[in-house]
């Protein structure tokens, strides 16, 4: 379970909080996507949940144990449950799928082991399984900068599930995919979440996405919670407050 | 369009440094009325001595292995210096700031000068002008691939702290395989300055090749320098050669 309790972040320098008092509780087994415009903080929210980010103010629970409280060593461990996935991929560039995948070990593994590259035979075949999960095998040893965008991401997928995670974070997976590949991918996500029995939690700039797959949307606008419920409560009002610009609603004032 | 005032000045600015430098240099290209003297030292040159081309070998392969030797001390401890130099992966502001001025120090020796320093300790011959090179080479292959490592994309790193790897070992993981070929490029174009490097450290009583042209001018066997001026020019490209075949391999 993973509970925000009046999360706030302000960058160094920022005028207004990127994120300002979110108080949210997630449960296993959830398929949440986040909303929001550009800069309304839903990156901010999901990198204060496996600690990339550190909020400013509030705290973030994973199983009852605050984050903030955790020394570097446990924090890792947390994070190893939480794959994550990014808009632009995050790939290491010049490795092969196998070896980009295998890296998702590294957080289990002793740093002389990684240091040497040495994976035994279970590791290897945990990265087989998940490259077949994600249907890349017949790409596993090929250069991850050859794929195409869909296939990237698969990678990362791939990397994240190599880590056994109980939670799937994404950063805008989709965002610089077409639409028929960003579908795929959602379809993908839902697989590996049913049957891993995962929390995920996606950021996602495609409303339509987002009420086929998700269980529960939260809309995030400059930072706050605008809306928080099932993907069909989420109608066109909604819609409308969480996308309509600052400036159509100072026109709207002045009227 | 570019006729602006800003262009005219800086145009200016640039012919009043040239005219200076020139005055500076005594830059005269009347002098080459003497230019018959130059032929006659050169025809000195010809036909090349080859007498001595097994000792000129032996010597050449002293030059390149010296060169290599420094560079690749200069490498080794060079590359995981950098990271500590670079902003983005420091450990911490003060170390990263005692790495820069490190490097900048050892950038800043000569490697002649600090090769004229050894050898009061070690006496001549090449081991001296290697520890030379490998100091200089520290300095500048760290600066330069501090840079590198500060340019490199940090979404893998991210990638790799999200993984739950430590700090340390995600700059490493995924910043190495990024700047992997422009750390050989660098590496091959410093091995390359090295062997003109340890020439000069061969006048000094460096040993290898530069030792024996210095010491062939000096008895004015000019029949001897042109050959072993042909066999610096040969191991040059050779070199460069190498490198690319390198860096090409590894893209």
């Amino acid at each position: 379970m993973l509970e925000l309790n009046g999360v706030s972040v302000r960058y160094p320098g920022g005028e207004q909080e990127a994120l300002s008092d979110i108080t949210l509780t997630l449960e296993q087994g959830e398929f949440v996507c986040i909303l929001g415009k550009s800069g309304s903080g839903k990156s901010t929210m999901i990198r204060c949940i496996n600690g990339l980010q550190v909020p400013t103010r509030g705290e973030v629970r994973w199983d009852g144990r605050p984050l903030s409280k955790m020394s570097e060593e446990q924090l890792r461990k947390v994070r190893r449950q939480m794959g994550m996935i990014f808009q632009h991929f995050n790939l290491i560039p010049r490795l092969s799928v196998m070896q980009n995948v295998l890296t998702g070990t590294f957080g289990y593994r002793s740093n002389l082991k990684n240091l040497i590259g040495w994976f035994n035979d279970q590791e290897k075949q945990q990265a087989k399984q998940v490259i077949e999960d994600v249907d890349l095998s017949s790409m596993a040893d090929r250069r991850v900068e050859r794929l195409s965008g869909g296939q990237k991401q698969r990678v990362g997928i791939a990397r994240a599930l190599v880590q056994q995670p109980q939670v799937m974070l994404g950063d805008e997976p989709v965002s610089s995919l077409d639409p028929g590949t960003s579908n795929h991918i959602f379809s993908l996500l839902e697989q590996m979440h049913r049957r891993r029995h995962l929390l995920t939690i996606i950021n996602v700039h495609d409303v339509g996405l987002a009420k086929r797959y998700a269980t529960r949307i939260v809309a995030l606008k400059a930072g706050k919670i605008i809306f928080d419920g099932k993907p069909e409560q989420f109608t066109d009002r909604e819609y409308l407050e969480t996308y309509e610009s600052q400036e159509e609603n100072g026109k709207t004032k002045n009227r | 369009m570019w006729f602006k005032r800003k262009n005219l000045v800086t145009v200016l600015i640039l012919c009043l440094l040239l005219y200076f430098s020139m005055r500076l240099t005594e830059f005269d290209l009347s002098k080459f009325r003497d230019f018959r003297n130059m032929i006659d030292f050169l025809a000195q040159w010809f036909p090349m001595d080859t007498s001595k081309l097994p000792g000129m070998i032996s010597d050449s392969l002293e030059t390149v292995g010296m060169a290599f030797l420094g560079s690749f001390i200069g490498l080794f401890f060079g590359l995981p210096i950098s990271f500590i130099a670079a902003w983005n992966t420091s450990p911490t502001k003060p170390v990263y700031h005692l790495s820069r001025f490190a490097l900048s120090f050892m950038r800043s020796i000569p490697e002649i000068v600090f090769g004229l320093i050894l050898l009061t300790a070690l006496g001549l011959g090449p081991f001296p002008a290697v520890l030379a090179i490998a100091f200089h080479n520290i300095g500048v292959l760290g600066k330069l691939i501090s840079e590198l490592v500060e340019a490199s994309d940090p979404g893998p790193q991210e990638a790799m702290k999200a993984v739950g790897s430590k700090n340390w070992f995600a700059h490493l993981f995924s910043i190495v395989p990024q700047i992997w070929p422009n750390v050989l490029s660098h590496y091959f174009y410093r091995l390359e300055v090295a062997i003109r490097t340890s020439l000069v450290l061969g006048f000094i009583g460096g040993g290898g090749i530069g030792q024996r042209l210095f010491n062939d001018f000096k008895t004015f066997q000019y029949s001897s320098v042109s050959l072993d001026v042909l066999i610096i020019m040969v191991i040059v490209i050779i070199v460069d050669l190498l490198g690319s075949y390198v860096r090409n391999r590894v893209i």
